[in-house]
């Protein structure tokens, strides 16, 4: 029985550090990562990628896509915080992996990063399609762009890319100055899904078709509304990126200079590696993450937080938000947050100012409508997790001793009165004693 | 027919106004009363009109009050009234009568 006991403590002494090596909501950046090729030769053909990622803490776990061992989760709890799919031929996955269970991984507030190549199996298609990005259909066609090539390939299918989408969070506060080369299938986006977003689209010259045949109608992807890279941030705040090409994280391009057709530029490094770093910083939540305090609310002077108020009371609303900056929580300074006091309808908006703490604080006054109110603040920046928090508080109107004694206005309504009892005193003296 | 016509009217006015002087003065006593309360009773109806209806329960009380003491006083001059065949009391008793009903219900 001893023995038993013992040997249970030594081994949940074992797995205890390994419980703490998963992503939680104290420490939200990824730590296990699950790398699925078709083909090992990628782990030196993009070995840059992947050394930047151990250097910064992840632990990258190299398994091909058939491997029948496959498994993201066992027993209920999931192996992995992150999963890399650099597999765009691999029609079936080992193991126990389907799309499916991609998509329930992602559900469960993981992220993925998806990557097609210039042929793309009907099995990431599929994948590409739970998150909203949808690939070329033919399956022969990549994207071409006769303007913004880069000059050192011959048909036109290195694209020179250099329009990112504006966020710091999402690509850094450094701006990329060379353009990031792109060798790949094309792949847009539903206009109405305001989920999905595109980080590295095409110029208006680009269109999708086979570039070793003729074209014979008019190519259905066109222009600006090729994106060459998108990411999407689910409503659990899961993040997936979805690039076009996998050549774009490679060494190859890694390293190589670029020239674009028709500009003198030219640049020693392609901007690859440093849009592939920022951005696996910002799928794996080492930017961009932010979390909220509890709301609190109190009238002015006061420190406790009332069970109801009234109406025209004068009060005071905060709440803090702080940002992950990889390793701890820094204060969040933006000058964009917004409360709402909400019943149907927001009867009060206003905008949050800051003490560059991480407190974010307002004050106004109730406005003159009683029922049960909300305080509700609905953030959601480009690139960063959104908040919605709320917290109700009922608000009444005036108690029947909490007017005022005396109205003004209706100081010609005492008077009348009095006159009226004084005329009654005063006539019936007088009827009663006249002679 | 305009002359006739202004004319009939002020014949009119002045048959009224000798008739009226031939009533007894606490009738007319009482009638003063009676133009007063109304009086007060409009002048506040006039105020409203002009500042809206804000504390709608003064406003009530003022004209109510108004209208009720003119109202009890009108009771009083019917059951005062000697030329009313319908009341026969006797003088001093009737007027006492009155006045405490009409004080009690209007207080």
């Amino acid at each position: 029985m001893m023995n038993l006991s013992r040997s249970v403590a030594l081994i949940s002494l074992f797995l205890l550090p390994l419980l703490s090596f998963s992503f939680s909501v104290d420490n939200p950046t990824d730590r296990r990562v699950l790398v699925l090729l078709d083909d090992l030769s990628l782990k030196s053909s993009h070995s840059i990628f992947f050394t930047t990622l151990k250097s910064r803490g992840f632990d990258l776990d190299f398994k091909l896509a058939d491997d029948s061992k496959l498994a993201l989760q066992r027993y209920g709890q999931y192996l992995y915080d992150g999963l890399i799919v650099f597999a765009p031929s691999t029609e079936r996955f080992g193991g126990s992996l389907d799309s499916k269970s991609i998509a329930d991984f992602v559900d469960s507030g993981r992220d993925l990063i998806l990557s097609a190549d210039t042929s793309a199996s009907d099995l990431i298609r599929g994948i590409a399609l739970e998150c909203g990005v949808d690939f070329d259909e033919d399956s022969s066609a990549m994207v071409i762009d006769h303007s913004s090539f880069s000059v050192s390939d011959g048909d036109h299918t290195l694209i020179a890319a250099d329009d990112l989408v504006k966020s710091d969070a999402i690509l850094g506060k450094t701006k990329i100055e060379a353009p990031v080369l792109f060798r790949g299938v094309a792949h847009s986006l539903n206009p109405t899904n305001n989920l999905v977003l595109k980080v590295l689209s095409a110029s208006p010259s680009a269109y999708s078709a086979n570039p070793s045949s003729k074209l014979s109608s008019p190519p259905q992807l066109t222009g600006s509304a090729i994106s060459l890279v998108s990411v999407m941030q689910a409503r659990n705040n899961a993040r997936v990126v979805i690039s076009g090409s996998l050549q774009l994280f490679s060494d190859r391009l890694f390293r190589s200079g670029v020239q674009k057709a028709g500009s003198p530029n030219k640049y020693e490094k392609s901007g690859n590696e440093q849009f592939a770093t920022e951005l696996s910083k910002w799928v794996f939540h080492e930017r961009g993450h932010l979390k909220a305090g509890s709301l609190v609310h109190h009238r002015v002077g006061e420190t406790d937080e009332p069970a109801i108020y009234r109406i025209k009371d004068d009060l005071e609303f905060s709440v803090e938000i702080l940002e992950w900056s990889g390793k701890s929580w820094e204060p969040y300074v933006a000058d964009d947050v917004q409360v709402q006091f909400y019943m149907m309808s927001p009867y009060v908006l206003k905008t949050l100012s800051t003490d560059k703490k991480g407190m974010f604080h307002t004050s106004f006054k109730v406005p003159d409508v009683y029922g049960v109110f909300q305080f509700k603040v609905e953030y959601g920046k480009l690139g960063y997790t959104t908040l919605s928090l709320s917290k109700q508080i009922p608000v009444r109107p005036y108690r029947h001793n909490e007017y005022e004694r005396f109205i003004p206005t209706a100081y010609p309504y005492y008077g009348a009165c009095f006159t009226t009892m004084a005329g009654f005193f005063v006539f019936s003296f007088v009827y009663l004693y006249h002679k | 027919m305009v002359k006739s016509t202004s004319k009939d009217a002020q014949d009119l006015f002045r048959s009224l106004h000798s008739a009226y002087s031939a009533t007894p003065t606490n009738l007319k006593i009482i009638d003063l009363y009676v133009v007063f309360a109304v009086f007060t009773a409009l002048i506040q109806v006039a105020y409203m009109a002009l500042v809206g209806s804000f504390p709608f329960n003064s406003f009530l009380s003022g004209v109510l009050s108004c209208v009720g003491t003119a109202v009890l006083a009108v009771c009083l001059r019917i059951q005062v009234n000697k030329e009313n065949k319908e009341f026969k009391h006797k003088t001093v008793v009737t007027n006492l009568r009155g006045i405490v009903a009409m004080f009690v219900i209007a207080v």
